[in-house]
């Protein structure tokens, strides 16, 4: 079988679930004529015509929200928000209406929802378009969110999404769309399981906690580490809410050391969350080290800016993947360690 | 007053409103049980120091003028015109529901004041001949997105009344199980949508319907309802504008009482007929008299056809007012005496029953059996709510998702 790229990926599992359930559709901005602004939607006008995929003005919260009321009466909505920066004008949609809805009538109706959107840095996107904003949808249960980071998890988790009954925002990473390949599996109907966290890696001497770009840092970091006869196991998240916080819970219950690596600010970030998750009411794992590797407090997480602000990123960047290693090495060598919540790491 | 008012056939002084009328709808508890009330939970909204005894008064004035179906009003509100293809049945079984949404508000009105039950509740005592009149075309199936004033869109579409009150009551027999909101009316059988409180959120999901009907190649329709202010909202504008590109098949509903909570009308828009605005989404709009029933019929007809003949959306402006405040802890003293006494005048129901009678369809018997009817439906579903069970908490426990996940656990917060 031959190897695809992450978006090819996504774009051959679109073809296939749209082709099998005639009530999916798609709709958002510059996906039909254009096939998409990263051509993640490239051939579906043609083959599913202008009923069914929509090219859809610039409102986003036209195209959350409207996937309410088509849900209820039938259809499966695939909306797409051409970048996780412009996905705010849908927030109320998503947070207030989507995820909610089924709560609200008593199970009445259900949203089998799925919102894709790209997001991340490392591309040269700028300011508007570097976000790995995931972290503004974690306070909202009823919502499911998945950020794939290999080409077979784009693929069975845009799957699983589609088929699910529960609303999904689908995070698909900007800088993985074409720089990573590899063979799906034989058989056409698999999916990747909502909910449950991937471990990648197995090691002994501290777990390392990520999820989309940010896990291969992690896996890269992983085999430098290894050489030093450091044994790290490395845990892709792929289910960012609700967390398999079990599956995190026995890796770190094992190791003792938790890193937790994301793109995204730290604060109010998902490697908060999950020192929360670790820390908090755990007495067998109170004398935890966990660290939190993001980026600074600044308004882009993004690799690029421009002028100093560029600089700035850029330096973060090279940054970023030395503190991933120099974290996992610190966290695995401090013996005896001291308590601590957090590591903050830039300061 | 006397010159100008248009004496009945049946004025009110020979005949009186039916006295079990006043009888039933009058309070079951004493008013003074829950005057406290006003002072207690309304802090902000309550009326000025003195002035609640008079603020009451004037409610109950009010409430019993508007319970009175018949009575007197100018001579210049006088309906005159058919309603097309409407059946002499259809007339009075549209004015029955017409006649139900007033009973039904004047009552929940009072059992709020009695401390009945939480929350508030919004009166749409004075806009009957607006959402009913609509969803009372359509058919079981087709979509309504109703919003917060919208009672008449869930009565119109025929939804039985005890499962309004169990709503207003968050009782355990409303369609959502107790869990939801007061006055956010909805079925699921009939067709009506549970409307969001976030306003206009209804008509984006309205206009997804439409979509999905199209879509699916279904030949229904969908109707969505919003006041003046929603108007300004974003997703009106997202909504409208998507569905004249889409010549959906859904007609837009703008009930413009004048008055969006506090704010006039003045500061939501610089138009004067708020149906201007469909002119930005290339389709029809239309604004009409919404206290005339045979007005609001009548465009609202040919809006649906439109619709179902797949030539696209409308938007209908009706110009009404609402009686009460916006929800009712709200006194409403923004607004003049003067004003809420004009459009009183032009009270939507009595000059429907006048062209009724004129029309030879509505005597004092027919009425008398509409409001036996009506009263003792009312009377049977506020006792089906106060029956009903309150929902334990537990029960709130569920349904957060719809599949089950390994890491979440509703009780332990995430
Ligand atoms: C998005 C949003 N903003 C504000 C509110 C609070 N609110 C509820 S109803 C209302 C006024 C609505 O006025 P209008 O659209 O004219 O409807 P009416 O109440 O007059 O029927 C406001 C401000 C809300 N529910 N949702
Ligand atoms: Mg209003």
């Amino acid at each position: 079988m031959a190897s695809l790229s992450y978006i090819e990926a996504i774009n051959r599992t679109l073809h296939e679930e749209m082709a099998r359930d005639a009530t999916t559709f798609l709709i958002g901005e510059d996906i039909g004529i254009y096939g998409g602004v990263f051509k993640a939607t490239r051939g579906l006008l043609q083959e599913f015509g202008p009923e069914r995929v929509i090219d859809s003005p610039i409102s986003e919260s036209l195209i959350a929200g409207m996937t309410v009321g088509a849900a209820m009466v039938g259809c499966r909505p695939l909306p797409e928000i051409q970048f996780a920066d412009f996905i705010s004008p849908a927030f109320d949609q998503i947070v207030q209406q989507l995820a909610r809805f089924r709560w609200r009538t008593n199970g009445t109706y259900s949203m089998p929802v799925t919102i894709r959107t790209p997001y991340g840095g490392g591309v040269g996107g700028g300011v508007f378009h570097s976000q790995s904003n995931e972290a503004w949808f974690m306070n909202v249960p009823g919502l499911v969110m998945v950020a794939p980071s290999t080409v077979r998890d784009a693929a069975g988790l845009l799957r699983a999404a589609i088929r699910s009954e529960d609303p999904v925002l689908y995070w698909e990473h900007k800088k993985l769309y074409r720089s990573i390949k590899d063979e799906l599996p034989e058989d056409e109907e698999f999916v990747t399981a909502i909910g449950e966290a991937h471990v990648a890696r197995e090691g002994r001497d501290v777990t390392a906690i990520s999820f989309g770009y940010t896990h291969h840092l992690a896996m890269t970091a992983a085999e430098r580490l290894a050489e030093d006869g450091i044994e790290v196991e490395v845990i892709d998240l792929r289910t960012l809410l609700p967390l398999d916080t079990p599956t995190i819970k026995e890796s770190v219950a094992k190791t003792g050391k938790a890193v937790i690596v994301h793109e995204a600010p730290k604060i109010g970030g998902i490697g908060g969350e999950i020192a929360a998750v670790l820390v908090v009411g755990s007495l067998v794992l109170a004398c935890l080290a966990v660290a939190v590797v993001g980026t600074v407090a600044w308004p882009v997480d993004g690799s690029r800016g421009g002028g100093e602000g560029g600089q700035l990123v850029q330096g973060s960047r090279r940054l970023r993947g030395g503190i991933a290693l120099t974290f996992l090495a610190v966290a695995a060598l401090a013996v005896p360690l001291r308590r601590r919540d957090t590591f903050d790491v830039l300061n | 007053m006397t010159e100008e008012t248009n004496r009945r056939r049946r004025g009110k002084e020979e005949a009186p409103p039916a006295a079990d009328t006043e009888a039933t709808l009058a309070e079951e508890a004493p008013e003074s049980a829950q005057e406290g009330e006003y002072e207690t939970e309304d802090v902000a909204a309550a009326p000025a120091e003195g002035s609640k005894g008079d603020f009451l008064s004037e409610q109950r004035r009010r409430e019993s003028l508007a319970i009175d179906v018949t009575r007197d009003f100018p001579d210049k509100y006088r309906l005159s015109g058919a309603m097309e293809g409407c059946s002499d049945e259809q007339k009075l079984e549209l004015f029955e529901r017409l006649v139900k949404l007033r009973l039904f508000d004047a009552r929940m009105r009072k059992l709020f004041r009695q401390g009945r039950f939480e929350g508030t509740y919004y009166s749409q005592i004075g806009q009957e001949a607006c959402d009913a009149v609509l969803t009372y075309q359509m058919k079981r199936d087709d979509f309504v997105g109703p919003s917060h004033r919208d009672l008449g869109a869930a009565v119109g579409k025929g939804v039985p009344l005890k499962f309004l009150t169990a709503q207003v009551y968050n009782r355990v027999d409303s369609p959502d199980g107790g869990r939801y909101t007061a006055c956010h009316y909805w079925h699921p059988d009939y067709g009506v949508m549970q409307p969001a409180t976030s306003i206009m959120m209804n008509w984006i999901a309205a206009t997804g319907a439409a979509f999905g009907y199209k879509m699916l190649g279904k030949d229904n329709v969908a109707a969505a309802f919003g006041g003046d202010g929603a108007t300004a909202h974003g997703d009106f504008h997202e909504g409208c504008n998507f569905a004249g590109v889409h010549r959906l098949p859904i007609v837009y509903v703008i009930q413009n009482n004048l008055w969006a909570e506090s704010l006039p009308l003045h500061l939501t828009s610089a138009l004067e007929n708020l149906s201007d605005r469909a002119k930005a989404f290339g389709f029809p709009g239309v604004s009409i008299d919404g206290n005339d029933v045979l007005a609001v019929w009548n465009a609202t007809r040919a809006a649906l056809e439109r619709a179902r003949s797949g030539e696209g959306p409308t938007l209908i402006e009706m110009k009404t007012y609402r009686w009460f405040g916006h929800s009712d802890i709200d006194p409403a003293d923004y607004r003049s005496d003067d004003e809420v006494e004009a459009w009183m005048a032009k009270d939507p129901l009595p000059r429907f029953s006048a062209w009724l009678e004129d029309e030879g369809l509505l005597d004092d018997e027919t009425l008398g059996g509409v409001v036996e009817r009506v009263e003792e439906e009312i009377e049977t579903a506020v006792d089906f709510a106060e029956s009903s069970a309150k929902p334990g908490a537990e029960t709130f426990l569920s349904e957060v998702y719809a599949e089950s996940y390994p890491g979440f656990d509703v009780r332990a917060g995430r």
